[in-house]
């Protein structure tokens, strides 16, 4: 016990934590325990059985959605770390510099607002809307994150490294290649996972940009909660679950917490 | 510029190279964050017949069941922050000064809910509130009830809901907050002889504002906007400003108005921020203040 005895009710606060964990626990919970369940109706328990698991792995519709979903993801993750990268290295006149709180500007405004005007400007342009303005909008919003991310780790390093490569006859592009990138490569690898996951689990921008035709996972499951669900979708969710406490868990390895977003 | 030969010319754009690959970034933010944020401003004064200024589009939604859906709106992401608050204090202070033991996976446990998918953590949400759910079966077999209480389609639903998902947004600058507090006040002030009271209420709390104040955003802002809890677990009863917006820009194909309508719970939200802001430096620490 370090501080909790000098705490107001110190005996009512590890009752108040345990409350919190069942809180965030439990419907994760019966979620799980239900994707193994038997019956034709997703809420209601018969008995074990994994046949969903199956369905969903021969189901076609659910492959194209979660290649949809990963195409994006990862166009977005690789479009908005490239240009961030360039932003960090080559931004060193005062101006380009300054303009960097432009960026804090995406995050504090409401999705719904992005997705809106992104939505706007296509069809104000006739753009077609599909994958591409998917990316476009997932790019903008891990600019958001990445940018802030790389920036600051990039501020940390030590600078004698670049310069000591400049001085050596490297160019700047081979600088930003054998020097930067090594050095800033947890903090890349970090941004690349929250791009991921962010883009993975975005509602507000795919269902703006993407007109339907073009599904993402969370589309899909909305679409599927909407028009009654059927058990499918509770393996569906159950994999996906998985999938992302792998991710975590590959993160967490990595030392670099979400938290650091937020200074 | 007559000066300028070809060569020159060659030169000057070479030396521009750094430059030019320097703000495509920012062409970025400008093309897609920018310039759609003025159109739309633009677009809410346009008339819907084509073109020409009008204030017509806002004269249309001054109305009272508009200015109710920006209230409940702001009224539930309020609700959703305050409780984000008042849950996520006592398990961050849990963790962040009483214990330290196994506090990095109790911490990773807290933190894995904002890695699943929003969507799965609604669809979770189902199964405590149907009505053959868990929330349900326990209670009827603890007699305390004779027949299912309908839980999902009310705004109870969507509240517990927008807090579970946001609950995490406000567990992480909080609990970085308190880590980083530094414990020797609270030896000093209980050496002083202060109550545990008056050095939670004089020292610790004024000292988490900060991290309250973040988290606090973090919720409020997102969870206003929200479109897919409601859309699932309202039963369609309760319109919120994210429903509005896409239904005005969807289905009823009215960009005018839906823009007329977006600019107007923007300035609602901003001016709750800005309250809040103010009712925020009014509790930090003088020190603080004189920061702020």
């Amino acid at each position: 016990m370090k501080y909790g005895s000098r705490a107001p009710l110190p005996w009512l606060l590890p009752l108040l934590a345990l409350g919190v964990y069942v809180f965030l626990y439990v419907p994760i919970a019966v979620l799980v325990i239900f994707s193994c369940n038997k019956s034709e109706l997703p809420f209601v328990w018969e008995g074990f059985s994994l046949k969903w698991y199956t369905h969903l792995w021969h189901s076609p519709e659910i492959w194209h959605v979660l290649c949809n979903s990963l195409i994006v993801a990862f166009s977005a993750a690789f479009l908005s770390i490239t240009m961030a990268v360039l932003y960090v290295f080559y931004g060193t006149r005062r101006m380009v510099q300054q303009l960097y709180i432009t960026f804090y500007a995406s995050l504090a405004t409401p999705e719904i607002v992005l997705a809106v005007g992104l939505l706007n400007l296509f069809t104000l342009f006739s753009i077609p809307i599909g994958l591409l303005t998917l990316i476009i909008g997932h790019t903008l919003l891990g600019l958001g994150y990445v940018i802030p991310i790389i920036h600051a780790r990039y501020q940390e390093l030590d600078k004698q490294y670049m310069e000591a490569s400049l001085d050596l006859g490297a160019s700047p592009g081979q600088t930003l290649r054998y020097v930067m990138i090594p050095l800033l490569k947890p903090a890349l690898l970090a941004s690349a996972l929250i791009v991921l996951v962010i883009s993975l689990d975005d509602f507000i921008i795919s269902f703006f940009c993407s007109g339907g035709a073009t599904q993402t996972l969370p589309m899909y499951i909305f679409v599927m909660i909407r028009s009654g669900a059927s058990p499918v979708v509770n393996a569906l969710s159950t994999v996906l679950l998985l999938l992302s406490s792998v991710l975590v868990l590959l993160f967490s390895s990595l030392h670099i917490k979400k938290m650091d977003l937020l200074r | 510029m007559t000066g300028l030969s070809k060569r020159n010319l060659k030169q000057l754009f070479r030396e521009q190279i750094p430059f030019f690959l320097s703000i495509p970034s920012l062409i970025w933010q400008i093309l897609f964050f920018y310039i759609p944020t003025i159109l739309i401003i633009g677009l809410s004064f346009v008339a819907m017949t084509g073109y020409g200024f009008t204030l017509y589009n806002y004269w249309l939604c001054c109305t009272v069941t508009y200015a109710f859906i920006i209230a409940r709106s702001l009224l539930a992401a309020f609700i959703t922050s305050f409780c984000c608050v008042l849950i996520a204090y006592p398990v961050c202070y849990y963790l962040a000064l009483s214990i330290e033991r196994a506090k990095n996976f109790l911490l990773f446990l807290l933190i894995l809910p904002f890695w699943t998918s929003v969507m799965v953590q609604i669809y979770a949400w189902f199964f405590v509130l149907e009505r053959h759910g868990l929330i349900n079966t326990i209670l009827l077999r603890l007699h305390l009830i004779t027949q299912p209480v309908a839980l999902l389609n009310s705004s109870i639903a969507v509240y517990i809901v927008m807090i579970y998902c946001y609950l995490p947004f406000m567990i992480m600058p909080l609990y970085a907050q308190l880590e980083k507090l530094d414990t020797r006040l609270l030896d000093a002030s209980a050496d002083l002889g202060a109550t545990a009271w008056q050095t939670f209420t004089r020292i610790t709390l004024p000292l988490s504002v900060p991290g309250i104040r973040t988290g606090f955003f973090l919720v409020l802002v997102p969870s206003f906007g929200e479109l897919a809890i409601p859309a699932l677990l309202s039963g369609g009863k309760q319109l919120f400003v994210g429903s509005v917006i896409s239904q005005f820009f969807i289905s009823a194909r009215e960009p005018h108005l839906g823009a007329a309508f977006t600019v107007m719970s923007c300035i609602a939200l901003a001016a709750a921020v800005g309250l809040m802001y103010m009712a925020f430096s009014w509790f930090s620490t003088p020190a603080e203040r004189n920061a702020l």
